[in-house]
């Protein structure tokens, strides 16, 4: 008895070993299933993606671009499906069928179709791009062997208009590139979106988020006056022997980018066929020339606003002028003794303009070129737009025979669309508009008007409208050939020398033309701008300024713009109407 | 001897206790089976809906793209070139500002405000579906003005 009590006093003395060791094991145990339980975040998430992996698939959803249209809602894109075929040759049944009605449908050789069924390859490329068509025939073989991929494309469906202004798309259809497509690419690709759609068919499918689209964009873009300004356009590079040219029609009242032709150019729709990469350039906005004698017209309303020069200001041309110890003559080397500013302008003298940007002063004349944008982007709404460059005193390659020669437009560099702007300005009473290509963008919670907007006032009333008067007499007097007999033209031809490392080129094709002009001179509404270069002719006003005239008489039709007969018996009736009582009409 | 140990053994509680449970279980089994299989075929029901709406909406979208590749078609024949060339085929050229003549009407202001052109409505009484309450007795008047417009499209 002793002894048994004896062994439950050992028993009683290891119970609280043993219960403990018992506890610390739970413990140990509790805190291992907790370890596994909460495990750190980026190894559950893992965790989490495998098992979703084997219940999900994730499909990676392209958004649709949005579309582009004209100003009249004409489109000038499309997105269309094109596929890419592929073969699982293990799942292939009957390859020699399979053959015979792929061959059909791909219009593709036999015995390279064999081949691709019957490899020995987990997967095989049969073909692409193929069209919608064919993919859609493809599919209606229903052979599970075969596997359809879609790659959206765009299309432009009128093939090569505009192709500049609208631009590319590049890499399956997501990267927009040159004119709108790539400066709006963020507002029309729209959200690339990773769908987990679960493999177990009890979920509902779902539908596409409509906010995943692009958003579409309404041009300013006048399909009409683009087509006619292309016509005209190619006609006058062919029958002048240039070596390609531009063409840009305004609003200058809204700042709306009417058209924006460019020749040579190209079909969107085969840009990859293009052998020449030039042709991908936007000679409107993405490069630069030496305007010449355009600026003229800026030098002098820059004199004038300064004050530097009055209306009734003229000068003795002797025919020469140094400045910076550089001597600058007049064309032919010819001298005009006493000759006003419109002299300046219609025989365009460069010692005329240099006399007015002497008496200015370089700061004066330079901030007044810079005041009408030159040197600037212009913020037109294209795709790169270069800057240009207008050199100040400081700058690198800046010296005064520099300044002499800006003064009539050489030794400087701008875009179509920056002189183009400048001119709008003077016609548009001394104010600038911002110029802008797109009109309008519509999302899925509406559209948004491109708003009136000023960019500065960068004359008086009182000098655009002495300034286009001036321009009326550089038409009549200087540029006939632009002259219209119904209707009352203001504009400037240029012409700029071929600027090369060793000095101003010489000889046939050398030369930069280009004429700038806007009617009716009174209340501009529109303002053109066409610029060749090398013609076989050298001046702006015998090659330049009669394609004006053509694209100035086809502008007046397809704006509808009335004669100044019209015009002024317009005006008479709405003097009337404002003289008449409210209630009275 | 021998009826009495089969007496023996079928009067036994415990036996008649496993018959009972064995008759429970069963029971069970049936009802799970039931369940089960009304489950699996709502399930099942419910995927090929599923299915369904997927093939639809595929449809939906295969439409959609052969509707923009025909406005496509449609745009790239209304191109202006081809405009143009059809209509100089058929006898018309560009307009030049000789053809062009503005008349000015003395007393017409083109800048006044348009009246806004109010479309002479007719207003129909639209037919109003019967709304039944969610209670026996509107379930049961459903039901019954179901039965009487079959038996009104039967009459003609």
């Amino acid at each position: 008895m002793p002894e048994r009590s004896s062994q439950q006093a050992i028993i009683h003395a290891r119970l609280p070993i043993v219960a403990l060791f018992l506890i610390i094991l739970a413990a140990m145990l509790i805190v291992h299933l907790a370890n596994f339980q909460f495990f750190p975040r980026s190894v559950r998430q893992e965790l989490e993606r495998i098992g979703s992996s084997i219940t999900n698939t994730t499909l990676r959803i392209p958004a649709e671009r949005g579309m582009i249209y004209d100003r009249d809602g004409e489109p000038l894109t499309f997105n269309i499906l094109q596929y890419r075929l592929g073969v699982s040759p293990n799942l292939v049944f009957d390859a020699e069928t399979l053959m015979k009605q792929l061959s059909v449908i791909l219009d593709m050789d036999e015995v390279e179709l064999y081949f691709k069924l019957t490899s020995d390859n987990v997967w095989e490329f049969v073909a692409g791009p193929i069209s919608a068509e064919q993919g859609q025939a493809v599919a209606a073989l229903g052979d599970i062997s075969l596997g359809l991929e879609e790659i959206p494309k765009r299309f432009y469906p009128q093939g090569s208009l505009a192709a500049h202004a609208i631009g590319i798309v590049l890499d399956d259809g997501l990267i927009g590139t040159l004119g709108v497509e790539g400066a709006y690419n963020s507002t029309l690709a729209g959200r690339v979106m990773d769908l987990s759609v679960s493999n177990v068919p009890f979920s509902l499918p779902e539908d596409r988020p409509a906010e995943q689209r692009g958003q579409d964009i309404v041009l300013t873009l006048d399909r009409d006056v683009q087509f006619w300004m292309e016509a005209e356009l190619e006609q006058a590079v062919k029958e002048n022997g240039a070596f390609r040219g531009s063409i840009i029609v305004m609003d200058p009242r809204n700042g709306e980018v009417l058209a924006l032709a460019n020749y040579p150019s190209f079909d969107p729709n085969r840009f990859l066929e293009i052998t020449d990469p030039n042709l991908l350039v936007n000679p409107a906005v993405q490069e630069t020339f030496e305007p010449g004698s355009l600026v003229q017209a800026l030098t002098a309303a820059a004199a004038l606003e300064s004050g530097a020069i009055t209306e009734q200001w003229s000068y003795n041309d002797i025919g020469v002028i140094e400045i910076g110890g550089r001597e600058f003559r007049n064309r032919y080397f010819r001298s005009h003794g006493a000759v006003d500013i419109a002299g300046v302008l219609s025989k365009s003298l460069h010692v005329g303009s240099a006399t007015m940007a002497l008496e200015m002063g370089e700061e004066a004349f330079y901030n007044g070129l810079r005041s009408f944008g030159l040197g600037q982007a212009t913020g037109v709404g294209l795709f790169n737009e270069e800057l240009g460059e207008l050199r100040l005193r400081g700058d690198t390659g800046w010296s005064e025979s520099v300044f002499g020669l800006n003064t009539y437009g050489q030794g400087m560099e701008v875009t179509p669309m920056q002189i183009i702007t400048a001119f709008a300005t003077i016609a548009n009473d001394g104010v600038m508009r911002q110029p802008h290509i797109v009109r309008q963008v519509i999302g899925e919670d509406g559209a948004i008007d491109a708003r009136l907007s000023t960019v500065r006032r960068v004359l008086s009333t009182e000098t655009a409208r002495f300034v286009k008067d001036l321009l009326v007499r550089t038409v009549r007097e200087g540029a006939p050939e632009a002259y219209m007999p119904n209707y009352t033209v203001a504009g400037k031809p240029g012409t700029a020398q071929i600027n090369t490392a060793i000095g101003f080129e010489a000889g046939p094709n050398s030369s930069i033309v280009s004429f700038i002009g806007f009617l009716p001179a009174d209340e501009p509404e529109v303002v053109a701008m066409v610029k060749l270069d090398r013609p076989d002719d050298f001046f702006g006003f015998e090659v330049a300024a009669p394609v004006f005239r053509r694209i100035a008489d086809r502008l007046v039709i397809l704006l509808e713009i009335p004669d100044d007969a019209a015009q002024r018996a317009l005006h008479a009736v709405e003097a009337s109407l404002r003289a008449t009582p409210a209630g009275q009409e | 001897m021998s009826q009495a140990w089969i007496q023996h053994t079928f009067s036994r509680r415990r036996f008649q206790t496993q018959s009972r449970a064995t008759a429970i279980a069963i029971l069970s089994v049936a009802i799970l089976l039931i369940l089960g299989s009304l489950y699996l075929s709502q399930v099942a029901a419910f995927a090929i809906t599923n299915r369904e709406i997927e093939d639809l909406i595929g449809r939906r979208d295969e439409i959609k793209q052969q509707n923009e590749q025909l406005i496509g078609e449609i745009a790239s024949y209304r191109i202006v070139p081809r405009l143009y060339a059809r209509a100089v085929e058929i006898g018309f050229r560009p307009a030049t500002n000789e053809d062009i003549d503005y008349l000015v009407f003395v007393d017409y202001n083109p800048n006044r405000q348009a009246s806004p052109y109010v479309a002479a409505t007719q207003r129909y009484a639209e037919p109003t579906a019967p709304v039944y309450d969610e209670t026996f007795g509107g379930w049961l008047r459903a039901q019954f003005d179901h039965f009487r417009r079959q038996f009104q499209t039967f009459g003609g």
